[in-house]
């Protein structure tokens, strides 16, 4: 029986009840006195140069109070990779030069939004248009249009991992094969479209409402775009209707908000259109995966070499460690002895690619899991024995790149063999395909450069027992403030319902890096769970002179009373013990810190989590049609904290990363992107989800919060590679470039039938 | 024995290849200019890394790294 009196138990999300019935307040809803809208105007043009822009006639339109260009602006350029001046290369609003159709070059503020549309109609922009480039493979060529000046074959990031002798490693092997996939780009689709509400005030300072994944950095930027103090800013995180990766820079919504209040002093608002989410922010960067893997007979894996290019668009972003981590995650989860992986990001004229759930690992696991199995295949081997025989285990070291402490992978593979044991023998064109992965928990670069812990809580206790929990963590719907809430509760010895979480507000909470990467559980539990142990402490010496009990006995809270651990019946109410402290400190509340950065982990993540997923497909040989049957996923995450988060995560995952492998994409003509709507952009809806398993691993991860690590992102990385190779499985034909749509296996199913025909001949 | 890059001194423990991939990778103008100035076009030496397995952009620079990159034992 588990030792936990709150942790382990299945919660619904602590904001839950107002989300469900609608009175919970995102950033949309914000209202404030005098408060204008504003709307943003957008280049037509995929790469033109900016020779003029004439406000004049949209400013005389009634009821227009201003109108921005970036000569409004102070001319800095944004980017998350602080510490590389040269990659933060987006001014928001362009001055001189677009580079895809939906980069920003005005806004306008007016006393309504249709005011402002109207007026963005009356803004004439001359532009020189200039030569474009739309694919990286043709972008990365000698003589291709330079997006941005002094960029050598648009290559905006290229990065290097490496270990082992890989060459020599190569010719050791009986088996070498070398495949070749191109992974398609994502739309983030959260439901809360990028919004913001700026309002500079006389005293020169910023307050903003924005739906994002990280207050603190949304913070630091305003500040390094409008040279302030990031003191003067303060910026609210209200609940946020999504993020996946979308929302932790600063966008074309925030930043005209603020160059559009600062102007006027009066509070602006913009959200963005649903088409503008779709082809004006960020989007899961497509990929050009090279991959050559050697091995022995018996299925042991010698060698890997990876090479790989990324669509970046317009401008750096996140994809630069999107670049680094589908490098890192290529080799995993796996113990390659030898390893070597080229990454070139690539500017190009379309929409710029960055973080998305999962961050370029759904990537790296489609391409590594469908080659592996081809690799089975070829040698005999069953697709789990593969895995077994070369799977992380717990303790490994990734040469010079990380180390894991706990792994549960092999209990994984375990138990995902067991479940395709009792499917017993499928019936025709059913196939079962195999995915094994990994995912880290939280990221340990500081390319932002922040020289703040990575996370940090303050806990405070009131006169009443009541706990209030400050972090400057971001609840973006995924629930860690539930999580969060969970863990100090635990560590104090109180109920639940007796925390009140305080999170992503700059105003009041420490800084946080923020909900990217699948940080929150691990680093902001961490810097919460030493914050309320601090609390503990002080309330435990006044317990501990209070109940005169001999030294020699230890003391604890549990479901609010305060107890000798060796003999529980000796204590005392925990909201006595409160109100004594308080009272005996001269009333000041009972406060701790907490904070959390990781030291001497390696240079990825403190600590990883593992799982194999399984998942079975129905083809319809016929039309090329599939239907996803089942999906079961084994999934280690250490300590669950609420298994009713995990399985919310689990079937989020299950829709976002089923629609990266069955339909989900975003075609582009000249790059504009053509299916910038719910209507034509084509998603896993409910009726398409299919039955949904969670088979529990218990593991500990001594880094982590009571023993837990992540369970958001790691959930999306297999299943496009259980889907390619179900589907391989059903009717014996092997898709290379995602979305695995019902054309592209059609079209293989006829390729096979024309090869054997021809083979027969 | 350790490898000096001749143009931040950043230090390489491993070998010439090493160092080559720092400077490849770090690609800003000073390193460029430096790869420029041994006879090699940098987008050249990126052409072959990305084109084909093998690593043969870093090998190329590593060799004259080999005899030029400050070495100390």
């Amino acid at each position: 029986m588990s030792d936990f009196s709150v942790i382990g138990k299945r919660v619904h999300n602590i904001d839950g009840t107002e989300k469900v019935t609608g009175s919970g307040k995102y950033t949309f809803d914000v209202v404030l006195p005098n408060m204008l809208y504003g709307k943003v105007l957008r280049s037509p043009h995929p790469h033109a140069k900016i020779l003029k822009i004439d406000t004049r006639r949209a400013k005389r339109l009634v009821g227009v109070k201003a109108v921005v260009t970036g000569k409004d602006t102070l001319g800095h350029k944004q980017g998350i990779w602080r510490r590389f001046p040269e990659l933060c290369d987006e001014e928001i609003l362009c001055r001189e030069k677009v580079r895809y159709i939906g980069d920003a070059v005005a806004a306008v503020a007016a006393i309504d939004e249709d005011t402002a549309e109207e007026a963005l109609d009356l803004i004439d922009v001359e532009y020189e248009p200039l030569p474009a480039v739309f694919d990286p493979m043709d972008a990365i060529k000698e003589g291709a249009p330079q997006i941005h000046e002094g960029v050598e074959l648009n290559i905006n990031i290229n990065r290097h991992i490496e270990w082992g002798d890989v060459d020599e490693a190569f010719e050791k092997c009986d088996y070498i094969r070398e495949d070749k996939f191109k992974c398609s780009s994502q739309a983030h689709v959260c439901m809360e479209t990028h919004d913001a509400v700026a309002s500079f005030g006389h005293n020169g300072k910023l307050e903003v409402w924005t739906s994002s994944q990280s207050s603190y950095y949304i913070q630091r930027l305003y500040a390094d775009m409008l040279d302030m103090s990031e003191s003067d800013i303060r910026v609210h995180n209200r609940h946020t209707g999504g993020g996946f990766g979308s929302k932790f820079e600063l966008d074309s919504a925030q930043f005209p908000a603020a160059i559009l209040s600062q102007k006027l002093c009066q509070p602006v608002k913009i959200v963005l259109t649903r088409e503008e989410e779709f082809t004006a922010t960020k989007r899961r960067t497509p990929m050009y995966y090279f991959l050559k893997l050697g091995g022995k007979k018996d299925g042991t894996m010698l060698a890997k070499e990876v090479r790989v290019i990324t669509e970046g668009g317009a401008y750096t972003a996140m994809g630069a460690t999107a670049l680094y981590l589908t490098g890192f995650f290529s080799s995993f989860p796996y113990k390659y002895p030898n390893y070597r992986y080229d990454g070139y990001r690539v500017y190009t004229n379309t929409a710029v690619t960055s973080a998305m759930r999962g961050f370029g690992a759904p990537q790296s696991t489609f391409v590594g899991e469908s080659q592996i199995d081809m690799m089975a295949d070829d040698l005999g081997i069953d697709p789990v024995e593969i895995r077994r025989k070369n799977g992380m285990t717990p303790n490994y070291e990734v040469p010079g790149q990380a180390f894991i402490q706990s792994c549960g992978l092999h209990q994984c593979l375990d138990k995902i063999e067991e479940h395709i044991k009792k499917q017993g023998k499928l019936p025709p064109n059913h196939g079962i395909g195999v995915s094994a992965y990994g995912f880290m928990s939280g990221g340990i670069f500081n390319w932002f450069n922040t020289p703040y812990a990575f996370s940090a809580a303050v806990v405070r206790i009131n006169i009443d027992g009541k706990v209030d929990v400050y972090s400057g963590t971001c609840d973006m719907g995924q629930g860690s403030n539930t999580t969060l809430a969970m863990i100090a509760a635990e560590e104090l010895g109180v109920r639940l319902e007796d925390v009140r979480m305080f999170s992503g507000d700059t105003g009041i909470c420490p800084p946080d890096l923020g909900a990217w990467g699948s940080r929150q559980t691990l680093m902001g539990g961490n810097a919460v769970k030493r914050a309320a142990a601090e609390c503990k402490q002080q309330l435990l010496e006044f317990a501990a002179a209070k109940m005169g009990a001999n030294i020699v006995y230890d003391l604890d809270i549990k479901d609010r009373w305060v107890h000798l651990v060796d003999r529980p019946e000796r204590g005392v109410s925990y909201f006595d013990i409160v109100k004594e402290a308080i009272r005996g400190k001269d009333g000041v509340a009972i406060m701790g810190r907490g904070h959390y950065t990781p030291h001497r982990k390696g240079m990825i993540s403190p600590a990883y989590s593992f799982g194999v997923q399984a998942a079975e497909v129905e083809v319809d040989p016929e039309t090329g049609r599939y239907k996803l049957v089942n999906v079961t996923t084994a999934h280690e995450s250490g300590t669950v904290i609420n298994p009713l988060g995990i399985e919310g995560q689990l079937e989020g995952a299950i829709m976002m990363a089923g629609g990266y492998g069955f339909c989900e994409d975003q075609p582009m003509d000249e790059g504009k992107i053509l299916n910038p709507s719910i209507a034509d952009y084509k998603l896993i809806r409910s009726l398409d989800m299919p039955e949904t398993d969670i088979l529990e691993i218990d593991t500990y991860e001594p880094e982590g919060p009571f023993g837990a690590k992540e369970a958001g992102e790691g959930l999306t990385n297999p299943t496009a590679g259980a889907i390619g190779n179900a589907v391989y499985k059903a009717v014996g034909v092997r898709i290379y470039d995602l979305p695995i749509t019902p054309e592209k296996v059609l079209k293989a199913l006829k390729e096979k039938e024309k090869q054997q025909k021809k083979a027969k001949k | 024995m350790s490898y000096h890059c001749p143009v931040c001194n950043k230090v390489s423990n491993k070998s010439a290849l090493d160092l080559a991939r720092h400077m490849i990778g770090r690609g800003d103008k000073v390193h460029r200019d430096w790869i420029t100035s041994k006879g090699f076009k940098y987008s050249e030496l990126l052409a072959l890394q990305f084109s084909s397995f093998g690593g043969e952009g870093f090998k190329a620079l590593a060799e004259v790294l080999e005899k030029e990159a400050k070495v100390k034992d």
